[in-house]
């Protein structure tokens, strides 16, 4: 995901001076994953910012959480519900809210005021594996439009429903009789990449 | 050592890294500079033929991380894995490459020929930075075997054998050298082609305090190229 998010936005293009990132991640897998983006995000010289409301328990996730605070990524204790301040701090917002694995997580709070904000925005949205509060098959209605989608393993059924400006697949670690048995069909990864962009940027 | 060593021990019990990750970042690291350095189209037999050679310990582990990022870059990896630790990692990794068809020799190539007719790269992840004292074992005549090869070997952070601050001037002379997190002072003695630096992982607030002075990595590529 990190690779991704720098392949579509590298840091020379980025309109703000400072390459501020705003990553927002959900109680469940899709939000843990977001804080591995935004530690290699660190690395690769962006300035993530995250707002992770509600914390999962899980030891792994946990580390993760420290892990992001030892390298000085600062932790929001609230997400402006003045749209004009994320657009004006951050280049793009990673959403890391809810994956496929989420069940009407878009009613629960803190999702839902979330997606609320989030619908509003103007700078552009990164969002993985599934953009938060679409339903995994059948897509959005009224919901959040990425501009990019990095999907994890495989697309979802709902990515093609998506209209954003680039579409990455992240699975190049399938092993080989996976990808046979659930007849994924991977496009060829170049090089050593460990993402795919599916559609030529527009 | 010592210093590199501290940095470990930092990275998990400060910041709370799980060897699994950083183990499954350097390995990522080394394939990649494998594939930098021999393409496999570069290989002069028809299968891009690898012979990963695993050690008793964590550089092992990165040894398997290695084999199985190989593969899938389209590489024909061969496990050579004598001692393994009863530990969930160990025996995960072990899984997650035999599930990926990746052989796991029964022993090693008697002779230095026939690792030179059957390979075209042989994988040093033996002995790492912790290294100290005597080779047992049956890794002493495998290093042997190795002295006398030809095709060019890749090492990871450490080639095999050396004394991790002095080297060993008749020991193991591989051609490429991947240094993880930062090189070790064994590095200075290194005179193969291939220097490359893997392990992107160390934070700067890291990286200050041990004054690590190490150049930038390009872009977000995993691995640089030092020499």
């Amino acid at each position: 995901t990190p690779v991704s998010s720098r392949q579509a936005f590298p840091l020379p293009s980025l309109p703000r001076k400072q390459p501020t990132v705003l990553v927002v991640c959900g109680p469940a897998q899709n939000g843990a994953i977001g804080l591995v983006c935004a530690r290699h995000l660190r690395i690769f010289d962006y300035e993530p910012t995250i707002f992770y409301p509600k914390r999962s328990p899980d030891p792994l996730y946990r580390d993760f959480t420290t892990q992001c605070e030892k390298m000085d990524i600062p932790f929001l204790s609230y997400l402006p519900t003045e749209v004009q301040l994320i657009n004006d701090a951050y280049n793009a917002v990673v959403d890391a809210v809810l994956g496929a694995e989420a069940e009407a997580g878009e009613g629960r709070e803190p999702c839902a005021a979330i997606l609320a904000t989030l619908k509003h925005i103007r700078i552009p949205i990164i969002s993985l594996d599934v953009p938060s509060g679409w339903d995994v098959e059948a897509g959005s209605s009224g919901g959040i439009s990425p501009d990019v989608l990095v999907s994890l393993s495989a697309p979802k059924q709902c990515a093609r429903r998506f209209l954003g400006r680039q579409h990455f697949v992240a699975g190049r670690f399938l092993p080989y009789d996976v990808q046979k048995k659930f007849e994924l069909n991977p496009p060829e990864y170049p090089g050593t990449e460990c993402v795919v962009a599916l559609r030529a940027p527009r | 050592q010592e210093e590199a060593q501290a940095i470990d021990q930092e990275l998990f019990t400060e910041y709370k890294f799980s060897v699994d990750q950083l183990m499954e970042l350097a390995g990522l690291s080394c394939a990649t500079a494998i594939a930098k350095a021999y393409p496999a189209s570069s290989f002069t037999a028809s299968q891009p033929a690898v012979l990963v050679v695993c050690g008793p310990g964590n550089n092992g582990g990165d040894g398997l991380v290695c084999a199985r990022h190989l593969k899938m870059f389209g590489y024909e990896p061969t496990v050579y894995y004598p001692k393994r630790p009863n530990k969930p990692l160990f025996e995960g990794l072990t899984t997650q490459c035999q599930k990926m068809d990746i052989p796991f020799l029964p022993e090693f190539p008697a002779e230095a020929a026939l690792i030179d007719e059957l390979y075209g790269l042989v994988v040093d992840a033996i002995f790492g930075f912790s290294f100290k004292g005597a080779v047992r074992e049956p890794f002493s005549s495998i290093l042997s075997t190795l002295e006398r090869i030809t095709v060019p070997i890749a090492s990871i952070d450490i080639p095999s054998g050396w004394d991790v601050e002095k080297g060993k001037a008749d020991g193991l002379q591989p051609d490429m050298l991947i240094s993880l997190t930062a090189p070790k002072k064994a590095a200075m003695h290194f005179t193969g082609r291939y220097h490359f630096l893997g392990g992107r992982f160390v934070p700067a607030a890291l990286q200050e305090k041990y004054a690590l002075n190490l150049p930038p990595y390009p872009a977000t590529d995993c691995v640089l190229q030092l020499t």
